[in-house]
C-alpha cells in the first residue's frame, strides 16, 4: 500500500507528465519540431516538397472520387449512408475478381464495378432506405449500418479476411525529379474524368436536371411531376456505382481487405462537409486538402498524428461554415 | 374471457395508481437481480445458461446502461448524439490511468474520470449548440469528437498509444479483491455491480422526466424554437443534458475497463463503439425509460449468442446481426416499446372487421 506523501508525489508525477505534456520539455517540440522542418524546407526549396506535392495530389483527388457517391445521396435524400464504405470494397473486390480470374485487364473490370454497384445501390435502397425514408434520421443511419455489416460479413466469409492485391505493375516515370507511381496518376485521371462525366450529366442532362431539383427541393419536385421515389433509387444507384469507381480505382495501387472502407468513409464524410453539401467542386477540394494533409502531415508527423488535423479541421468547418467551401453551389 | 376481462380492468385500476411506476420498476430490477439464478433453472434438460451464459448478460446491462445514459441527452433533450465512446472512453482511461500510475482507488478515479467526460461534453455542447448545429451536422460533429479523441489517444505515448492500458492486480493497488478493489474473482458481483449502476442512472433518468428539468428537455425536443419563445433557456438545459449523459456514460467505461482485462484506443474509442452505445436505446424507443433496458435484452444477446454459435464461419454472426438491424428498424421505427399499442390497435382492427364481417 503506498503511503499518502507517496501517493501525493506520484500524483505530482502524472500531472506534470499527462495535463502538461504539451507544455513541457518534449511536448510542445512534438509540435512546433514538425511545423520548423517544414518551413525549413520551404526556405530551402528541398525537392521533397514537390515530392509531397505530387503525392497529395494523387491521393486527393481519389479521396475526391471517393465523397462523390456519398455527397450525391446525402445531398439529394438527405441520408448519411454508413454503407459507402464498403461500397467502395465491393468495388475493389469486383476489380480484382474479374482481373484474377477471368484475366480481364483491372481497367475493364472499373466499368464492370459500376455496373455491379450500380445494381447492389438500387438493391439495397429498395430494401432498406426507401421503406423509412421518412423515419427520423437515426433509424436510416442503423439501416445502412445494418448494411455495412452485412456486405463486410459476406466479403470476408467469401473472400477470407486476408488483403488482396490486384496484379498490375505499371511500374512508375520521372518526372523533373518528381517519382509519379503510375498505377495511382491513372486513379487520379479516371477521377477527374469521373468527375468531369457526373457533372456534365447532372448540368446537361433531363435526368441529371430532375435529380438536382429533387435535390433542391423535394415538395418542389414532386408539385412539378418528377417521380421523386424514382429519382431516389435512381440516386442511390448513381452513387453507389461512383464508389465502384472509385473503389476499382484504388484497387489499381493498393492492397485491400474487408474492412478497407472504415478509414476511405470517414475521410469521405470529412470531404463532403469539408467541401459543401451536394458540391462537386466543394468535394474536388475538399479531397485535395484531405489528402494534403495526409500526405505531409503522413512525412512530418508521427503516427496518425495527421487524422487528428483533419479531425480538428472538419470540427472547425462544421462550426464556422457548416455549408462548406462551395455551400450553397449546385448539387 | 370473463376473467380476462376482469384481470385486464383489475391492471388498468392498478396501472391508474400513483405507485405504479414505482412497482413496475421494483418489479423489473427483481426479475434482473433473479437472471443469473433463472438462466440456470433446468427446464427438460435444457439450460438457458447453455446459450445465455453470465457473461452475455453482464454484456446486455453494460449496454442497457450505456443506452440509458445516452437516452438522458439524446433521448430526452432530443439531440442525436453518435459520440458517446468519446466519453466511455474518457471514463475507461480516466480509471485505468489513475490506477496504474497513481494508486488511486477505482471508484474515485471511476468519478474523475466521469468528471473529466462531463467536462468535455460541456465543451462539446457548448461549441455546437452556441454554432447552432442540428440534424446530420450535429451528429457528425459528435462523431468527430469521438474520432479525435480516438486518434489523439493512440498518438499519446503518455497514454500508451495503441498499446493500452492492461488492468493491474488489485495487490498491485493495495488492496484484496472485493467490492473496495472494485475487482472480483468471480463473475456474479460484477453482474449485481452493473445492474445497481442501471438502477441508478434510471432513477436519476425518472427523476429528470418527473421534474421541470425534464419538462424542458422534452419542450426542446419538440420545437425548440416555442420552447425558448416561451422562456425555457435552451442553450443551458441542452448543456445540463449533456453533462449528465457523459458522466454517466464515463461511469460504464470505467466499469468495462475494470470488468475486462485491457482497454485500447481500439476498443473504448472505436467507431462501432458509438453504434452499440445508442442503439438499446433506438431499438427499445428512445426517449423512454424502459426503452434502452428492454433494446439492450433484444440487441446484445443476439448479438453474443449469434457470435457464440457461428464459430466456424466466421464475419455470419455480423450478418445475422446486420440483418436484425434493418428488420427491427424498418419493422419498428419507434422502437419496441411500441409494440404492446401496436399489438392492440391490431386487435381491436381485427376484432372490428370481425364485427363488420358479421
Amino acid at each position: 500500500m503506498p503511503t499518502i506523501p507517496e501517493r501525493r508525489n506520484r500524483m505530482r508525477h502524472l500531472v506534470t507528465s499527462v495535463a502538461a505534456a504539451p507544455l513541457q520539455g518534449g511536448g510542445l517540440d512534438r509540435f512546433i519540431d514538425p511545423f520548423a522542418q517544414f518551413l525549413t524546407d520551404i526556405a530551402n526549396m528541398e525537392p521533397v516538397l514537390l515530392q509531397l506535392l505530387a503525392f497529395g495530389l494523387l491521393l486527393g483527388g481519389v479521396y475526391a472520387l471517393t465523397a462523390l457517391g456519398l455527397t450525391m445521396i446525402f445531398g439529394v435524400m438527405d441520408v448519411i449512408n454508413f454503407a459507402h464504405g464498403v461500397f467502395l470494397v465491393v468495388g475493389m473486390y469486383t476489380v480484382w475478381l474479374v482481373s484474377t480470374t477471368l484475366g480481364i485487364s483491372p481497367f475493364i473490370g472499373i466499368p464492370i464495378a459500376a455496373v455491379v454497384l450500380f445494381a447492389l445501390g438500387i438493391g439495397v435502397h429498395i430494401l432498406t432506405v426507401e421503406p423509412i425514408i421518412e423515419a427520423p434520421q437515426q433509424n436510416q443511419l442503423i439501416a445502412t449500418l445494418g448494411v455495412l455489416l452485412i456486405i463486410q460479413s459476406a466479403i470476408e466469409i467469401i473472400f477470407t479476411p486476408d488483403p488482396q492485391q490486384v496484379e498490375l505493375s505499371l511500374g512508375s516515370v520521372q518526372v523533373g525529379g518528381v517519382f509519379i507511381p503510375l498505377g495511382q496518376f491513372y486513379a487520379l485521371l479516371i477521377a477527374l474524368g469521373t468527375m468531369l462525366g457526373v457533372r456534365a450529366f447532372l448540368n446537361r442532362t433531363d435526368l441529371g436536371r430532375k435529380i438536382r431539383g429533387t435535390a433542391d427541393n423535394r415538395d418542389g419536385a414532386r408539385y412539378v411531376g418528377i417521380n421523386v421515389p424514382q429519382i431516389n433509387y435512381l440516386t442511390f444507384g448513381i452513387g453507389a456505382a461512383l464508389a465502384g469507381v472509385a473503389g476499382g480505382s484504388i484497387a489499381l495501387f493498393q492492397r485491400f481487405d474487408p474492412f478497407t472502407g472504415e478509414a476511405y468513409l470517414i475521410n469521405a464524410f470529412v470531404i463532403v462537409i469539408l467541401g459543401g453539401l451536394g458540391s462537386f467542386p466543394g468535394a474536388f477540394v475538399g479531397g485535395l486538402i484531405v489528402g494534403m494533409i495526409q500526405v505531409f502531415g503522413g512525412y512530418y508527423l508521427p503516427g496518425t498524428t495527421s487524422q487528428v488535423l483533419i479531425f480538428l479541421l472538419f470540427i472547425g468547418t462544421l462550426l464556422v461554415k457548416p455549408e462548406g467551401l462551395f455551400g450553397g453551389a449546385e448539387a | 374471457m370473463s376473467t380476462l376481462e376482469s384481470v385486464r380492468e383489475g391492471y388498468r385500476t392498478f396501472d391508474d395508481q400513483r405507485y405504479a411506476p414505482f412497482v413496475k420498476g421494483v418489479a423489473l430490477f427483481a426479475l434482473l437481480a433473479a437472471l443469473p439464478y433463472i438462466i440456470e433453472i433446468d427446464v427438460a434438460g435444457m439450460e438457458l445458461a447453455a446459450t445465455l451464459s453470465l457473461k452475455v448478460l453482464i454484456l446486455t446491462v453494460i449496454y442497457a446502461y450505456t443506452a440509458q445514459s445516452w437516452n438522458i441527452m439524446s433521448g430526452y433533450t432530443g439531440q442525436f448524439s453518435f459520440g458517446h465512446a468519446a466519453f466511455f472512453g474518457v471514463g475507461a482511461y480516466a480509471t485505468q490511468l489513475l490506477l496504474t500510475d497513481v494508486g488511486l482507488n477505482p471508484w474515485i478515479g471511476m468519478l474523475i474520470g466521469g468528471l473529466l467526460a462531463g467536462l468535455y461534453g460541456l465543451v462539446i455542447g457548448a461549441l455546437t449548440f452556441r454554432f447552432n448545429l442540428k440534424g446530420h451536422y450535429f451528429a457528425l460533429a459528435t462523431l468527430a469528437f469521438a474520432e479525435l479523441l480516438r486518434f489523439v489517444v493512440t498518438n499519446m505515448s503518455e497514454l500508451n498509444g495503441a498499446n493500452g492500458y492492461f488492468k493491474p492486480f488489485p495487490r498491485d493497488y493495495g488492496a484484496e479483491y472485493g467490492l473496495a478493489a472494485f475487482q472480483f474473482q468471480t463473475d456474479l458481483p460484477y453482474y449485481y455491480i452493473i445492474l445497481g449502476f442501471l438502477l441508478v442512472v434510471t432513477v436519476v433518468s425518472w427523476a429528470i422526466k418527473n421534474s421541470w428539468v425534464g419538462l424542458y428537455f422534452f419542450a426542446i425536443r419538440e420545437d425548440e424554437r416555442a420552447a425558448a419563445s416561451v422562456g425555457v433557456p435552451s442553450f443551458r438545459y441542452k448543456l445540463v443534458g449533456v453533462a449528465v449523459s457523459a458522466f454517466f456514460t464515463a461511469l460504464g467505461g470505467a466499469y468495462w475497463s475494470m470488468y475486462f482485462n485491457t482497454i485500447r484506443p481500439d476498443t473504448v474509442f472505436a467507431l462501432f463503439k458509438n453504434v452499440e452505445i445508442l442503439l438499446p436505446a433506438v431499438v427499445g424507443g428512445p426517449g423512454t425509460l424502459i426503452g434502452p433496458i428492454v433494446g439492450s435484452f433484444i440487441v446484445t444477446p443476439v448479438s453474443e449468442v449469434a457470435r457464440t454459435t457461428f464459430t466456424d464461419i466466421n464475419g455470419l454472426d455480423r450478418i445475422i446481426y446486420g440483418a436484425f438491424l434493418v428488420a427491427i428498424v424498418i419493422y419498428s421505427p419507434r422502437g419496441v416499446v411500441s409494440w404492446p399499442s401496436r399489438a392492440r390497435a391490431l386487435w381491436s382492427r381485427l376484432k372490428g372487421d370481425e364485427e363488420v364481417s358479421e
